[in-house]
């Protein structure tokens, strides 16, 4: 999971894989995501407790939801 | 009580611990650390080191008990060297996890420098709390080449 000067950059990566191309997004909408409520609320005491309540089983979903998936062949 | 690990309320404990010396100190304590922290039995405080390491997820340096990864931070260097409020020191996990790290400090400015892996020039980001304050160059881009949260052996390669 990389940051690249662009677009052009990530397609020549070594690493870069066709199937996961949708996953190369603009910083501002990955930072969009990393703003789910399971990174934001890492800072409190009861956090592992917190991931397992209805809010950060809700937020989790949420996540998962938003990722990208390997497109089919 | 977990299923089949550490009380629920011991791994709040643990995990507040250990993020609690990498956000100030940008180190990770040793198992022998936490347990004195925690006032548990040294093989629980191992044994709690690993659980939480899966949960959170991070991993620990293979066939060891030292932490490698507790996201959003590395505790191996990695490209990206991360500064809160012109004081650096920390990693963050990935690209995408770096954008995460401002959560953990509330009201300071986040600064990610990181080599671009295809040609090795610099980017740089800034954030501060809800705000993106700068990228440069504004076409950065955040890529994964596998599923985010996919198997745990593929953690540090994706």
């Amino acid at each position: 999971m990389n940051l690249f000067r662009s677009e052009a950059h990530a397609r020549r990566w070594d690493g870069f894989n066709p199937k996961m191309a949708h996953a190369i997004k603009p910083i501002a909408e990955w930072a969009d995501t990393f703003a789910n409520p399971f990174f934001r609320e890492r800072g409190r005491a009861d956090y592992i407790s917190w991931t397992r309540s209805d809010d950060g089983v809700a937020a989790f979903r949420a996540l998962r939801s938003s990722l990208p998936l390997p497109a089919d062949d | 009580m977990t299923d089949d690990g550490a009380p629920l309320q011991l791994l709040d404990r643990g995990y507040r611990a250990i993020m609690r010396q990498v956000v100030e100190t940008a180190t990770a304590p040793h198992f022998t650390a936490l347990a004195a922290e925690l006032a548990i039995p040294v093989e629980q405080a191992r044994q709690l080191s690993h659980e939480l390491v899966s949960i959170t997820p991070g991993w620990m340096a293979p066939e060891t008990d030292l932490f490698a990864s507790f996201p959003p931070f590395n505790l191996q260097p990695t490209q990206y060297r991360v500064s809160v409020d012109g004081v650096g020191g920390w990693y963050a996990q990935c690209g995408l996890e770096a954008t995460a790290v401002r959560w953990l400090f509330p009201g300071k400015t986040i600064r990610v420098e990181a080599p671009c892996l295809c040609c090795g020039e610099v980017m740089v980001v800034e954030m501060h709390d809800e705000e993106i304050v700068a990228t440069e160059p504004a076409e950065i881009v955040g890529y994964t080449s596998d599923v985010i949260g996919g198997s745990a052996e593929s953690r540090p390669f994706r």
